[in-house]
């Protein structure tokens, strides 16, 4: 009997050691979700502990949210915390987060923000309506642990709510929604968490973002950026009346009228131009340590409307590039402000390097998807410039941080440019000399000196 | 490697305009003498190639630098 109770611990260790994953417990979820926007940002803060009292070294999250495209997180000590990306499990995505320090008992905060989760209900409004939008989450954590006790926090862009899921306990205040504490949940229990309210914030999204960096050596760096926008809320439906729109103030409150785009404080020579020239309604206020640029575009953007535009300034070179001998390396946002609460789906970053540039070398905040190199040739170049291009998708807001690009570019190679100019004049100078020497006349000189 | 310093332009885009007009006016100051040399010729035996050579080699190379400084001046950045 004492024999058989030993090997049955023994067993039973083994077991704990290899199913000790799932013995995590999240003790604590406190979740607040800021549906203000058209983007869902949800903080969590997660008390996680093993039940038998092994350290804690890597943790599964599970997210619910079908097209996520930030997360970051965060241990109570403020460190970051490594994040793997798992493959994906029937369409469900999943991240391991291996913590900087195991302990027995882990408190971090998980940052997510996602997009296109919020969809307008009804999806077609007319000019004066109102935009209500619908938000389906989940009401427990989704979770591959169990979990003793949860809380969430909402917070909505008005007080107008139409429905909500009410499971007790639950307060509404004003814009806020605070539902739980529950209590038990079980691992993967999922409830639906509904909540349909007013949201006249714009939802736009950037369908495509071209960011065009060009460098020269002669310290500029230009940068372009076309964009390609829609309205994404609730579809306009009837005709669109300019009367109506500018004598009513509550008349296209979800349209879009203007926006603010923060350009960097050394910015220079800024356009804002389309395909029919300059579009003049925007106003430009340097702000202390950034540009405000201040956008109207050709008309107000409704539910379903488009627009497209090209963005382009002039940064100095001193700001964002590095030089040692003949090593190069470029510091710069990968994306940069477009609007407040922006979503993109699509952006391709291209770089233009002088001619001449070798051992290119590129390194990013974030995993991104290469394209291949091409050449670019503009004024005076001969072989070509080189370009190096990559995409990424669904971009947000707190993507916007800096890529280094690493390269060697001799000196000698800045005096090509001139001298291609100078050889140029000097071939026309040559004919000239050449001509001058050969006599075309047809006939021989009378008066010959 | 993180001792890079920060890089600046070799010459200092301030003074673009300033040299793109220098430049442009010497270089055409030598062009003018180069077309003023050349028909002022007496004769077309005269030997003097090596010094009509000089002359445009000074002159495309003074226009060359002062225009890419002129493209410089007018934003583009070549």
């Amino acid at each position: 009997m004492g024999t058989n109770y030993v090997i049955y611990l023994a067993l039973s260790a083994l077991l704990f050691a290899f199913t000790a994953k799932a013995e995590i417990v999240n003790t604590n979820v406190e979740r607040t979700l800021d549906l203000t926007s058209q983007l869902v940002k949800a903080t969590t803060k997660i008390s996680a502990e093993d039940s038998a009292g092994k350290p804690i070294a890597e943790y599964v999250f599970f997210t619910s949210e079908p097209s996520l495209a930030y997360i970051s997180v965060k241990d109570n000590a403020d460190r970051n915390v490594q994040i793997k990306t798992n493959e994906p499990v029937k369409g469900e995505q999943s991240f391991t987060f291996t913590f900087p320090k195991a302990s027995a008992k882990q408190t971090f905060v998980v940052e997510t923000v996602a997009s296109k989760s919020i969809l307008p209900h009804p999806e077609e409004i007319k000019q004066n309506d109102k935009q209500f939008v619908k938000y389906a989450g989940n009401l427990h954590l989704y979770s591959k642990y169990k979990t003793n006790s949860q809380k969430t926090n909402v917070k909505l862009s008005s007080s107008n709510i139409l429905s909500h899921t009410q499971v007790k306990p639950f307060s509404v205040s004003s814009n806020k929604i605070t539902l739980g504490p529950y209590e038990n949940a079980e691992a993967f229990s999922q409830e639906a968490l509904v909540i349909h309210y007013e949201n006249s914030s714009p939802f736009v999204t950037v369908n495509y973002l071209e960011r065009t960096l060009e460098i020269s050596h002669w310290g500029n760096i230009a940068v372009q950026e076309s964009i390609q926008m829609t309205h994404t809320g609730a579809k306009l439906k009837g005709s669109f009346s300019r009367y109506d729109f500018q004598k009513e103030g509550r008349s296209g409150l979800a349209a879009l009228k203007s926006y603010k785009t923060y350009l960097p404080a050394s910015a220079s020579g800024v356009y804002y131009r389309d395909t029919n020239g300059n579009i003049s309604t925007s106003n430009m206020n340097s702000v202390r340590d950034f540009i405000e640029l201040e956008l109207r575009p050709r008309f107000p953007l409704f539910g379903g409307w488009k627009t497209q535009y090209t963005l382009g300034y002039n940064v100095p070179s001193y700001e964002y590039m590095f030089s040692d001998g003949n090593k190069y390396q470029l510091k710069m946002n990968l994306i940069d402000h477009i609007y407040d609460n922006m979503a993109i789906d699509e952006a391709t970053i291209k770089i233009i390097l002088p001619e001449g540039s070798s051992d290119i070398k590129l390194s990013t905040p974030y995993s991104i998807s290469r394209l291949p190199n091409e050449l670019v040739h503009t004024y005076l170049d001969t072989t070509g410039r080189p370009v190096i291009s990559f995409s990424k998708s669904n971009l947000v807001e707190s993507h916007i941080s800096d890529f280094t690009l690493y390269y060697s570019f001799s000196k000698i190679s800045m005096l090509q440019e001139p001298l291609l100019v100078s050889g140029f004049i000097y071939i026309i100078f040559l004919a000239t000399i050449v001509f001058l020497r050969l006599d075309f006349s047809i006939t021989s000189h009378a008066h010959k000196e | 490697m993180d001792v890079m310093q920060r890089y600046v332009s070799p010459v200092n885009p301030a003074v673009f305009p300033h040299l793109a007009t220098v430049l442009l006016v010497i270089g055409t100051f030598f062009t003018a003498w180069f077309f003023i040399f050349v028909v002022s010729r007496k004769s077309a035996k005269e030997s003097t190639l090596i010094k009509e050579l000089l002359i445009s080699l000074c002159a495309s190379v003074f226009l060359g630098f002062g225009i890419v400084f002129l493209l410089l001046t007018v934003g583009i950045y070549v």
